[in-house]
């Protein structure tokens, strides 16, 4: 494997490191995996993970690029006020254009995290050159202003109580011992009633949106697969706003969802990043423009029961249609 | 409307162990005869402080100093595994770099700017050779004890608020600290540093800038005091950035890089 340092994009503001294979792998030969940001995170990921899954995708023989979208990491600010919705789809765009330039790929695998999944979901709906997408802890939730960030905190927070404290001895012990954390518990409370009462609110217009966004790629044969981490809150989010669409879906094996157990949002642990490449890279190993079925090599997780609330706040890209 | 100079990504070093670098030309017609080497800190801390150190080096070249970047073996886009990492090896890259940016600006004349282990490790570069003129040491790590017991309780707090990790056989290679691995080697070469034990030279012009009072007091205030350098020490009320922040953000503070700037160019007027 050889790494290589390249400037792209219309200014060439854009930095990325294209991972070579060391041998070429016939199956893989067309296809490139482009590694779009976590978050404000750069390109090197959480813990390194962003270099461990390219080196590990370029052994087994895809062209992969990770770089910084403009103003995050090593890349130069914009200066032409372009939202960084459309900003990113087309900075995608750019790497997937520079990587069939000079690397003569003509298909695409877009791999991200977070704010990065949203991105790579928005970039496959636009460009028909993208043949799967890997989507890490998909954002249902947009998180651009500080009430949403809050709000997430909260939401973790509540999720973590729900699911794993409440189950915990010692967290009980903790509690009765005055050594909880009683604000923190209050505040979750607090906006998990909150949350209870506005989601019912939601309206049914957005979740059919996300669905019919699934239902048309899955027709046109993009291989998705949701990567969830067990204890990230955006799971519920995924499976509510996902509604029955997603779970038929799953079922047909036209989508895949994996739930990565007792990782967290940011895979803080090495065990969490391990088990998180073990699965991109069975999953992108079998996406292939060649393949006509979803056979058996794209296996389902269990997907949740039936969702009860529904709401997504995906804003329909002008690019697509 | 001038457009920044996009920054220029290279690798350097040697074939088996090729080094990442971000190259940040001085901005035209006010170069200085002085090249700027950043030196990051390690693990999580290099994640978090990648932001500030980028913006810190975009400051500097637009002040007319060429600026490198540069990721140590097995940390960041440069070769090798994090397993594979140690003290030693990253003294060396710190030579690396100072070679590589000394050919690409041509100049002769170097400073060094560390922030937390990078500091330490500049400190430790800057005593041994002659070329080194100034030092920017940016809430050194003084004590390595120290900061191994810190890292330590970070990451017990770390695993406090998230589902626990399966649990494994305890390596015995490496401890691990928020998602990075700490090998056995620079555990061992960590506990071993002590900026206290390091005389730097008395042509080095030294800053130390601090953003809290740190674990280890301000022992290595009174040690260059003692050894007669020439330094200046300022202390400014700042976050610190290198450790996680709650909704995840990556800080930037702009007083301690105003400081760093101002400082590093009146030594390079």
């Amino acid at each position: 494997m050889r790494e290589e340092a390249v400037n792209f994009g219309e200014f060439k503001s854009l930095v990325g490191i294209v991972a070579n294979p060391a041998k070429q792998n016939k199956k893989h030969i067309k296809t490139a995996v482009v590694l779009l940001n976590p978050g404000i995170v750069h390109r090197v990921g959480p813990g390194r993970v962003y270099v461990k899954i390219a080196r590990a995708l370029a052994s087994l023989g895809f062209v992969t690029l990770r770089f910084d979208f403009s103003g995050i990491g090593d890349s130069t600010v914009r200066h032409d006020n372009l939202r960084f919705e459309k900003s990113a789809i087309n900075e995608t765009r750019d790497a997937m254009d520079y990587l069939a330039k000079t690397r003569g790929i003509e298909y695409f695998i877009l791999l991200g995290g977070c704010s990065g999944a949203e991105v790579s979901f928005e970039t496959a709906r636009c460009d028909t050159r993208v043949i799967g997408a890997l989507l890490i802890n998909f954002p249902i939730t947009r998180e651009e202003d500080g009430a949403a960030n809050r709000n997430l905190i909260h939401q973790g927070a509540a999720y973590y109580y729900r699911k794993y404290a409440l189950f915990s001895l010692r967290s009980w012990f903790n509690l009765v011992a005055g050594r909880a954390n009683y604000r923190q518990i209050a505040l979750s409370l607090w906006f998990e009633i909150k949350r209870w009462l506005t989601s019912r609110k939601s309206t049914f217009r957005e979740a059919t949106e996300f669905e019919l966004h699934l239902r048309r790629l899955a027709d046109r044969g993009v291989r998705l697969t949701f990567l969830c981490s067990e204890g990230d809150p955006r799971l519920e989010d995924l499976r509510e706003a996902g509604g029955l669409g997603l779970k038929e879906l799953c079922a047909r094996r036209s989508i895949a969802l994996e739930i990565i157990a007792r990782s967290d949002h940011t895979f803080s642990s090495l065990q969490d990043q391990e088990q998180l490449m073990k699965v991109l890279l069975e999953r992108a190993d079998v996406i292939g423009p060649e393949e006509k079925e979803p056979a058996n090599a794209f296996q389902v997780s269990p997907v949740a029961e039936a969702p009860k609330v529904l709401f997504h706040q995906l804003q329909s890209n002008p690019d697509c249609n | 409307m001038r457009l920044p100079k996009p920054v220029l990504p290279f690798y350097f070093g040697p074939a088996d162990k090729r080094l990442f670098g971000c190259y940040h030309e001085a901005r035209i017609g006010h170069t200085r005869n002085c090249a700027v080497v950043v030196c990051q800190p390690t693990g999580h801390e290099y994640i978090y402080c990648h932001r500030a150190l980028r913006q810190l080096a975009a400051r500097l070249s637009d002040s007319g100093f060429p600026v490198c970047r540069f990721d140590y073996y097995g940390c960041g886009d440069s070769y090798g595994n994090a397993e594979e990492a140690g003290l030693s090896q990253w003294l060396r890259d710190i030579s690396s770099a100072i070679a590589e940016i000394k050919i690409r600006a041509g100049v002769d004349r170097v400073c060094l700017i560390g922030l937390r282990l990078g500091a330490a490790l500049s400190l430790i570069t800057a005593s041994q050779r002659d070329d080194i003129d100034s030092l920017v040491l940016w809430d050194p790590v003084v004590i390595g004890k120290v900061c191994l017991s810190g890292l330590s309780s970070l990451q017990k707090e770390a695993l406090r608020c998230r589902p626990k990790p399966i649990r494994q056989p305890k390596s015995r290679a490496y401890i691990e600290i928020i998602g990075f691995p700490l090998p056995a080697l620079l555990c061992a070469e960590l506990e071993e540093l002590n900026l206290l034990t390091i005389v730097p030279k008395a042509t080095t012009n030294i800053f130390v800038i601090q953003s809290d009072l740190p674990a280890d007091g301000d022992c290595l205030k009174h040690h260059l005091s003692n050894h007669q350098v020439r330094f200046e020490y300022q202390q400014v009320q700042a976050p610190r950035i290198w450790l996680p922040t709650v909704d995840g953000s990556l800080l930037v503070p702009s007083q301690i890089l105003q400081s760093v700037v101002n400082w590093t160019c009146r030594m390079h007027a």
